[in-house]
């Protein structure tokens, strides 16, 4: 088990009306929960916290979430991702789909 | 000098035959006096030729030979498609080999790597399939071809049934030169359903006590299929399949290009891509093509094999696939090769091998995940191949499938890299580590790098070719599972033991 925070500079939501919370994925074997939640302070920055059941991994999880913070406008988010040994390639996608329901509204 | 005097190669194949005597009665031969013929057919020095590739194998026959002794054999100079059976290795183990030439080694891998490093495994190249078909003709001809059929009849015609496979480019240059082919067959009948190898190029028959090894080799169960091989599907079907209009293609095995199959009568039907794209296929009856071929995307496919299961839904569906008079399936992996190699716009895939010295403007795809099982990475500095050790051990050889100028486009579930875009190797490298995902190479890439090959449209993110990421969920596929697949075929698809869970 490893637990970790930080935030990410990030643009700005462009929508700042739709729902409050958007959510992606379950807590299984090799799958992962990611909450996207709006309404966080400051408006500029995405705040990330991490607890996975693989410890080892920060850095990735680090970089991941600073190019998804850079690549998405996702200022003033709160990310709360639990993590059940999802693959690498799973966590970006969970991610995307969390931030996509989100900012279109839906589900 | 007289036509007589220099048919020195004639005149040998008159003496081995002379030396079998009672082994045989004509070109048929009980299963127990295989080992006896064998020593008796084949010479130190021959070029031998054992027929097996990834799904189909003369296994009788390698079983045969393999109980033989260095004494009884040796000086072999092998030549055969792939080191599968646990006989293959054998025969290095007793010492009866002196070069190898071949194309992969499959489920042997790790025995090769043994006999590698104990200096028992003398490679003369690995080859591409077509490369190895192309030297039978030329200057890697079998004096003996050891093969196998479904049936033969009482004449010797035999009748390969669905899986073709690489019998004719392994028969017909041996026969024309006469080499000796002796082929197992699974049973020996009256009339054969069509004949595929005239008796007339066919030397020695025996009925195997047991059947051919034959595997379901491509068969993916669509439950297998994850949120991310649908992710990078959609992304593959958007930014490449209909960006580039792709009539004609060769298709990889693996689920990434099985979830592709799965989408196009659901989100390819919806994108209105019907009729515009995907209607050619090089690729062997997959399962995972019926929902599509079912909902007319499909006028054409060609294959290098069949598919255990397949062959009462393609005799059904003989306006899509090759059939035989008899109504049954047909393949040819030489043929197929060349197919996939010259008449297609595309080759997309991950596993496969290629020879990628593509002619014309084609586009090349690979389509893989930035991690494998177990957390290893896909992507790497270095490939294993260029390991100075293996190089030396296999004589300067680096067993590269595919080579790096030859890929056009890569794609994984961070987006797509247009790598034949690219101006220099420094803007090849930086494409590659912006899809490279979390790897160590993925983690080397600059933002600005990134940035700027995407602004270019170099690398594009699945935003960026139009993919909702939130609709990569398995009840986009076509079907779930093997026994929708069935249901798919009208009941014509008969899914091996294996796969049925019902």
């Amino acid at each position: 088990m490893e637990k970790f925070a930080k935030a990410f500079p990030s643009k700005p939501l462009k929508n700042t009306a739709g729902k409050p919370w958007a959510l992606a994925g379950v807590v299984g074997s090799g799958n992962l929960e990611v909450l996207v939640e709006r309404g966080s302070r400051p408006s500029d920055a995405m705040e990330c916290h991490i607890e996975t059941s693989i410890p080892g991994y920060k850095a990735s999880w680090l970089a991941a979430l600073a190019d998804f913070a850079h690549h998405y406008p996702a200022g003033g988010t709160k990310v709360t991702i639990n993590d059940q040994g999802a693959p690498p390639v799973l966590v970006t996608l969970r991610l995307r789909q969390a931030y996509d329901h989100l900012t279109k509204g839906e589900k | 000098m007289g036509t007589a005097e220099i048919a020195v190669r004639r005149r040998n194949k008159s003496e081995r035959l002379g030396r079998v005597g009672r082994l045989a009665q004509g070109k048929f031969v009980s299963s127990k006096n295989v080992p006896d013929l064998l020593k008796r057919i084949i010479e130190p020095g021959d070029i031998l030729c054992l027929e097996g590739d990834n799904q189909k194998q003369a296994d009788f026959l390698a079983n045969q030979l393999a109980s033989l002794d260095r004494k009884d054999l040796h000086d072999i100079h092998l030549v055969m498609s792939c080191i599968t059976l646990p006989a293959h290795i054998q025969l290095f183990k007793k010492g009866m080999i002196r070069q190898v030439d071949f194309c992969y080694a499959g489920p042997q891998g790790t025995a090769v790597a043994d006999l590698v490093k104990a200096k028992k495994f003398p490679v003369g190249a690995i080859h591409t399939y077509n490369e190895l078909y192309a030297r039978y003709y030329i200057d890697l001809t079998p004096r003996v071809a050891l093969i196998a059929a479904a049936k033969a009849d009482r004449k010797g015609n035999l009748f390969l049934a669905a899986n073709t496979e690489e019998t004719p480019a392994i028969v017909e240059p041996t026969a024309f030169s006469d080499g000796i082919v002796f082929a197992q067959v699974n049973e020996i009948v009256d009339k054969l359903p069509r004949i595929d190898i005239p008796a007339d190029q066919v030397d020695f028959v025996v009925e195997a006590p047991y059947p051919m090894h034959l595997q379901a080799l491509f068969t993916r169960d669509p439950a297998a299929i994850t949120d991310v091989q649908i992710l990078m599907a959609m992304v593959a079907l958007r930014g490449i399949y209909e960006k580039y209009e792709v009539q004609s293609l060769n298709h990889g095995v693996g689920f990434n290009t099985a979830a592709i199959e799965l989408l196009l009568p659901t989100y390819g039907e919806r994108l209105g891509l019907k009729g515009k794209i995907c209607k050619y296929w090089m690729v062997n009856p997959l399962p995972t093509m019926i929902p599509a071929i079912e909902s007319g995307w499909i006028e054409r496919v060609f294959s290098v094999g069949g598919e255990v299961g397949m062959e009462r839904y393609t005799a059904a569906r003989s306006d899509v696939f090759s059939t035989g008079r008899d109504g049954s399936f047909h393949s040819n992996r030489a043929m197929g090769q060349l197919a996939g190699h010259y008449a297609v716009d595309m080759f997309i895939g991950a596993s496969l091998q290629i020879d990628v010295n593509l002619p014309g403007r084609k586009l090349v795809v690979q389509l893989v995940e930035t991690f494998q099982a177990g957390r290893v990475p896909t992507f790497v500095e270095e490939l294993d191949a260029q390991d100075p050790s293996i190089k030396k051990a296999l004589h300067g050889v680096a067993p590269v499938m595919i080579y790096g100028d030859d890929v056009t486009h890569i794609v994984t579930e961070e987006g797509i890299a247009n790598v034949g875009a690219c101006r220099s190797i420094a803007e090849r490298q930086a494409a590659i580590r912006a899809v490279a995902g979390y790897t160590p190479v993925g983690l080397k890439r600059k933002k600005r790098e990134t940035e700027e090959l995407r602004r270019r449209g170099i690398v594009q993110l699945p935003e960026d070719v139009g993919v909702r990421p939130s609709e990569a969920t398995r009840s986009l596929l076509a079907t779930q599972d093997i026994k929708g697949l069935v249901r798919w075929s009208q009941g014509l698809y008969d899914p091996p033991a294996q796969f049925v869970d019902w």
